[in-house]
């Protein structure tokens, strides 16, 4: 069919939002619809509505009352989206960054794309980006769509140190669904860092490990008690597992699928591939959020249940899941 | 031809030039404004890319309804195009319209509801001119059959003149073009965020883009039926009015609704019931 493949090229869609700032590039880049620079010569519609957009243009540094509702418009659009974050200030924070309110650039609240300097940036510039956004459409949707075709060519490995950057890409994309639901970022999955994340390869996390009341035992850590799992496709990786054994009980935690591959059964995979990675221990603990429906189900399932609850923000309380295999050896923790 | 063929030329062909239409409509209005517009076939490469996108729902439901909107716009041309009732096919109309309202109600979004709201002003405002068209073809050619009114031997315009001006006046309307792009404009107004359409994406988007393609393929058609005697003169006025429809709506601001729908009854009781008034009074002499 005619262009039916290439349509997210011709057909870009934006909704454009201005976030703080002077005004200057909100001006620059309303100038790119009239008639001098016409960007519906592109396909462009500037649209109001996030849910018909394909690009999300955002102008101006970040402050505390346009987060949410970045966050909230991001959340709003249809995948494949783009975000282009168009002026220094959206980039950056530019000369507001400083400022008390502001929290940055616009890629401290939602991943960004393409970033388009300047100040004000100049409507060819704005143009300019939006047709390198294009691309990044585009190849986003090639990836959605070889994804989805060989979402049977699934494997499941051990996740190595090397893997680091991009889980925790990953992880950043599968858990704004976490933080939608719970309308609250400060989720630990959400601010964990590179070398934290690359620490979890080496050792327990000492903080769970707390939370959960386990005392002692840091010191010694054998490698094989620390269970990382990715699901691959394509070599990319679109989810992952991690598992602690301590004392008998293995703790799985950042069950994460990435949002294109829900609802295939991955997720229950990789419980099942890192479960079978614990043939020792007697008992399994899970944590999640009370609101994440879905994770409680999974979990419900698969036979876990319920045995604590503890508020972790205002906003998140934290539910644990425990499953005791048949057969399996008594574990130490489950005395406690 | 018979009623059959003329049938499936309408089920292809239909969207394919309803699209191009769109497109012959953006690329008009770029230059009206002096700007050089997108592709011809802008309006495929939107729906193509609609198809492709991920679909968002308020509640799974509202797709269904979406689904129904397509389907009786295409009863509704299929019937007109087979020769079938003209009344059927303005209730079929009507219906179809009534499931795109129902959707829209059905994502409980406060721009949808004002869009929904609107979309049934409109309808209340262009039902009588519709109904009286039927009314007054009738009087002319003694018959509802579509296929018996497009064979009749005389030009229907010459007897209905008030009527077909009343018709062209509906065609705005329905059109959703300034100054009655009251429940979703294709203009950049985003006042109702985007209306009726608001809370649907990807193939429900593409669905309702379809069924208008084929919603001004079937409306042109109308126009046509008007000047049936001579299809050289009824294609070249439906041309003509599609092109006067696009230089209104880049004339005009937008109404509020209450003028819309008052100048639209005037419309049909100065026009539509006036042309019919005289009709019934020169048959009795």
């Amino acid at each position: 069919m005619i262009g039916f493949r290439d349509a997210f090229s011709k057909s870009p869609w934006l909704l454009h939002y201005d976030a703080s700032s002077c005004n200057g590039c909100d001006i620059e880049t309303l100038a790119c619809l009239t008639p001098l620079y016409d960007v519906e010569r592109l396909g462009v519609i500037n649209t109001g509505n996030p849910k018909h957009a394909d690009i999300f243009l955002v102008t101006g540094a970040v402050n505390e009352q346009s987060r949410d509702v970045i966050k909230n418009i991001y959340h709003q659009l249809p995948e494949p989206k783009v975000v282009v974050a168009v002026g220094i200030c959206a980039c950056s924070g530019g000369i507001f960054r400083e400022c008390y309110n502001i929290a940055g650039g616009v890629d401290n609240v939602i991943p960004v794309d393409v970033y388009v300097p300047g100040c004000a940036a100049r409507p060819e510039a704005v143009i300019d980006g939006v047709v390198k956004a294009l691309g990044v459409l585009e190849s986003k949707q090639r990836e959605m769509v070889a994804l989805a075709d060989s979402i049977d060519k699934v494997v499941y490995l051990r996740a190595a140190k090397i893997d680091a950057p991009e889980l925790l890409a990953l992880q950043r994309i599968a858990y704004q669904s976490e933080a939608e639901l719970y309308g609250d970022d400060s989720l630990p999955a959400l601010q964990q860092t590179l070398e934290e994340l690359e620490e979890d390869f080496e050792r327990r996390p000492q903080r769970e490990v707390a939370l959960l009341g386990v005392r002692g035992t840091e010191a010694e850590d054998p490698a094989d008690r620390v269970v990382f799992l990715k699901a691959v496709v394509n070599g990319k990786i679109i989810g992952s597992v991690r598992g602690y054994a301590v004392d008998g009980t293995a703790y799985l935690s950042r069950m994460m699928v990435h949002p294109y591959f829900r609802r295939r059964g991955i997720g229950r995979r990789l419980l099942d591939e890192v479960e079978a990675a614990f043939p020792h221990v007697g008992r399994f603990e899970a944590k999640t959020g009370h609101q994440s429906k879905r994770n409680l189900f999974q979990l419900t399932q698969r036979g876990y249940q319920v045995f604590k609850q503890e508020p972790f923000t205002p906003a998140i309380t934290w539910v644990y899941l425990q499953k005791q295999p048949a057969g399996a050896p008594p574990s130490a923790s489950s005395k406690n | 031809m018979s009623s059959w063929i003329r049938l499936i030329i309408f089920l292809l062909a239909g969207p394919v030039v309803g699209g191009l239409l769109t497109g012959l409509d953006r690329r008009i209005s770029a230059r009206l404004q002096s700007r050089q517009g997108p592709p011809l076939l802008q309006p495929f490469y939107d729906v193509f890319k609609l198809w492709q996108k991920e679909n968002i729902v308020v509640r799974r439901s509202q797709n269904f309804y979406i689904f129904f909107f397509l389907l009786l716009v295409i009863f509704t041309g299929a019937l007109f195009f087979a020769g079938s009732d003209l009344l059927l096919v303005i209730f079929a109309l009507t219906l179809a319209a009534i499931f795109f309202v129902l959707g829209a109600y059905k994502s409980s979004s406060p721009y949808s509801f004002i869009g929904a709201e609107r979309e049934l002003i409109q309808m209340m405002a262009y039902e009588p001119i519709v109904l009286l068209t039927a009314v007054g073809m009738y009087m002319v050619t003694k018959s509802f059959y579509v296929h018996e009114i497009a064979g009749h031997p005389t030009l229907l315009v010459l007897g209905l003149p008030g009527i077909f001006l009343g018709f062209l006046y509906m065609l705005v309307i329905k059109f959703r073009k300034s100054p009655f792009d009251l429940s979703c404009s294709h203009h950049a107004h985003q006042e109702l965020v985007r209306g009726i359409t608001t809370e649907f994406s990807g193939r429900p988007l593409a669905l309702i883009e379809v069924a208008h393609w084929y919603e001004n393929v079937f409306l042109l058609s109308w126009v046509y039926l008007f000047f049936a005697s001579v299809p050289v003169l009824g294609v070249a006025v439906a041309v003509a009015a599609f092109v006067g429809l696009i230089l209104v709506d880049n004339l005009c601001a937008r109404l509020k609704w209450q003028t819309a729908l008052r100048s639209a009854w005037v419309v049909a009781a100065v026009l539509g019931f006036g042309n019919i008034l005289v009709l019934s009074f020169l048959r009795s002499h």
